[in-house]
């Protein structure tokens, strides 16, 4: 038993004139909760195409349970469930043959495969809709069926390609919960993208993100939090039109605003409450119209925003199209 | 399990979303053949009943003798002029397909008496239909048609004994359903193995498939596979409504089982064909046009359509290297002769296995080249 549950050593993936993965190097433990962020074409997804054995690496390696994934990736494999960004089930079979045809493809031998579909529509919390096509399904029980077959083979790693992307609260927390469950209770080790900040910040145990192709920070949530030196963050809705004065006016007494879509955060540093008086009399002083100001602890999105200088949701990746778009990662 | 099991699972996939859409499936083998049946199968019972108009000079015996022949064996419908103006003016607007002038003096003196027939050769078969009715009543009076105007210069008429030395039961039907046969079989191959392989690709299931510890080459093997089985049962939806239609195999039961082995290989061939399409695109629509691009010319230079002998020489080095002739030809002979000789059916076998051979390599490479980039 290797050590760690996936080793990512000085992984680079360059395409003709663009480095999309550069020397990215990680560690994941056996049994934890590991989220991977990053704007995007940041090279999140080709990391993680580099890891399911996709694409070659240019240089570095990637091992799964201490095996090599592009020396040996048939074994490599066996140890790994999947679950990737578009739901792959097919609608026009039904719950149980969805899973019979991934199951087999696994090769579990014939009586084990029929413990298994039981034990993942369980898992899934779908027993009663066995024999349902899984056209009829909605979205998360989709996904849940697409979680639950990424399970069947009982692997020791599962990989999950922004699980939660389009769910509504109600199915995004089932998600979480399955997660949980299979995590503590099968002992299985979770690597996860994500672009829900708040998903990453209540779910992982570590988060690493990566940004131009690094990997620019690791730790736990409150490590990072505690890293990047941030106290508490300021922040300030307006008008659009008005945006510069106010962060005219942070940057007279002393902070380092962002400028967001309707709204401007800054660190606030010590002295928090002392700051926001001095921010309202200098806004009144020049008449700036605000319509709000408050103050909170950071969350990972003020992490993120602090070390990539964007908003993880409010940037699109580029579309390259055709068959140049696996380059910046993900076409969509 | 390896190869074969992977390919088996992936197939039984495929299977079972067959059966679920087996309706659809059916409604879809229907389509082609029912309307290449209808439209194109009527072809030769559309020359029955051609229109003829006829003016008589004569009103003797002998003309009207003529004009009953004419009429013999309905394929020619006669329409009866005074004046040669009239009836010219009917060939002009093409409601007629002839016009027969019978002289004055006609019935009096045959010996030097010329009918004279005036034919549109804008529709050929019509006219040719017209000429060989013509020919063969004035020979039961003994006279001889000049066509155009041209005097014959004989005037005796030596009488021609037709024997049939193969396909005496065929007609254009028969040729209709041997090609459409081929065609759906290649079409069938084309449009399922390509397009399911694409929209697995959209869909995301080929990045979960190479995810999975099992053969690449399996991914494509059972698409193959999968097409070619939807060209055999197309191929055979065909053939029934062409049998119901009123076409034969003329080889009998032996020639079923042969019709199906033929059918076997073109859908091997073209299925790996799509393939090798299907990874040069990632769109349905551009997969949709290469792959008319590629089997409509084939299909009509493979003589599905039309007899490849009446193809321009051009065409011909086009035609000789297209593995649906061959396979056509086969198709043809079980249909119509109502055999197959050995030497042919080892020789298209070996052509059309040397192209699938070629495609499934082909498919091989560039699947392997592209796959990866999901």
């Amino acid at each position: 038993m290797a050590e760690y549950a996936i080793e990512i050593e000085h992984l680079v993936k360059r395409f003709d004139n663009l480095t999309a993965v550069n020397d990215v190097s990680l560690n994941i433990r056996r049994g934890e909760i590991f989220g991977l962020l990053g704007p995007n074409g940041a090279g999140k997804s080709t990391t993680l195409n580099m890891v399911l054995g996709l694409l070659s690496p240019t240089s570095g390696r990637v091992l799964v349970n201490g095996t090599d994934m592009h020396t040996n990736p048939y074994a490599a494999r066996n140890e790994m469930g999947i679950v990737t960004q578009e739901t792959v089930v097919e609608p026009e079979l039904t719950a149980e043959q969805n899973l019979m045809i991934f199951g087999r493809l696994y090769h579990i031998p014939e009586p084990e495969l029929r413990k298994n579909i039981d034990f993942a529509l369980g898992l899934a919390d779908l027993t009663s809709f066995r024999n349902a096509y899984a056209g009829t399904f909605s979205g998360g029980m989709k996904r849940r069926l697409e979680t639950a077959k990424s399970l069947m083979h009982a692997p020791s790693v599962i990989l999950l390609d922004e699980p939660t992307t389009g769910l509504d609260i109600q199915n995004r927390t089932k998600i979480w919960d399955l997660l949980r469950d299979i995590n503590k209770n099968q002992n299985v080790t979770i690597l996860l993208t994500t672009q829900y900040l708040e998903e990453a910040d209540q779910l992982c145990d570590r988060i690493g993100i990566i940004d131009h192709g690094r990997l620019i920070a690791l730790g736990t949530p409150t490590e990072l939090r505690q890293k990047i030196g941030m106290n508490s963050v300021i922040e300030i809705s307006a008008d659009r039109e008005v945006l510069q004065k106010v962060a005219d006016v942070f940057r007279k007494i002393g902070l380092e605003p962002k400028i967001l879509t309707n709204k401007v955060v800054a660190p606030a540093g010590s002295a928090a409450t002392k700051k926001i008086e001095m921010l309202i009399k200098e806004l009144s002083a020049r008449k700036v119209q605000i319509h709000n100001i408050s103050m909170h602890e950071p969350t990972i999105d003020d992490v993120f925003l602090k070390l990539t200088g964007s908003e993880v949701r409010d940037t699109t990746g580029d579309y390259v199209g055709g068959r140049a778009g696996f380059m910046m990662g993900r076409v969509r | 399990m390896g190869l074969v099991g992977d390919t088996y699972t992936l197939l039984l996939r495929e299977m079972l979303i067959f059966k679920k859409n087996f309706k659809v499936s059916v409604a879809r083998s229907l389509m082609f053949p029912l309307i290449f049946i209808l439209l194109l199968g009527s072809f030769g019972s559309a020359l029955k009943n051609v229109p003829v108009a006829v003016v008589n000079h004569d009103y003797g015996l002998t003309a009207l003798n003529f004009i009953n022949a004419l009429q013999l064996g309905n394929s020619l419908r006669v329409v009866q002029e005074t004046t040669q103006q009239q009836a010219m003016d009917l060939l002009s607007r093409g409601t007629v397909a002839a016009v027969i002038v019978i002289p004055n003096g006609f019935s009096k003196s045959l010996a030097d008496s010329n009918i004279y027939v005036y034919l549109d050769n804008s529709q050929p078969q019509a006219a040719a239909v017209v000429s060989s009715q013509v020919k063969l009543s004035a020979a039961t009076v003994g006279t001889t048609a000049a066509l155009d105007g041209l005097p014959s210069a004989d005037p005796t008429t030596p009488s021609v004994i037709t024997n049939y030395a193969y396909g005496a039961s065929s007609n254009y039907l028969s040729f209709v359903v041997g090609g459409l046969l081929v065609m759906v079989a290649s079409f069938g191959a084309v449009f399922t193995s390509g397009f399911t392989l694409l929209s697995d690709r959209q869909m995301g299931n080929l990045k979960a498939f190479l995810t999975t510890p099992i053969n690449e080459f399996s991914i494509l093997l059972s698409k193959i596979l999968y097409g070619t089985f939807q060209s055999i049962f197309s191929a055979y939806i065909g053939l029934a409504i062409g049998l119901m239609y009123g076409a034969s195999i003329a080889a009998g039961i032996v020639g079923f089982f042969e019709l199906i082995w033929i059918i076997f290989l073109v859908g091997l061939g073209f299925s790996a064909l799509a393939i090798a399409l299907a990874t040069r695109t990632t769109q349905l629509q551009t997969y949709a046009l290469m792959a008319q691009t590629v089997t409509m010319p084939l299909a009509f230079l493979g003589g599905a359509f039309v007899p490849v002998s009446l193809l321009p020489n051009f065409l011909l080095p086009f035609v000789a290297v297209n593995p649906l002739t061959y396979a056509v030809n086969a198709v043809r002979d079980i249909m119509i002769k109502g055999y197959l000789p050995m030497y042919t059916l080892i020789s298209t076998s070996a052509i059309l296995l040397v192209f699938t051979s070629v495609m499934v390599g082909l498919a091989f490479i560039l699947f392997k080249d592209t796959s990866k980039q999901i």
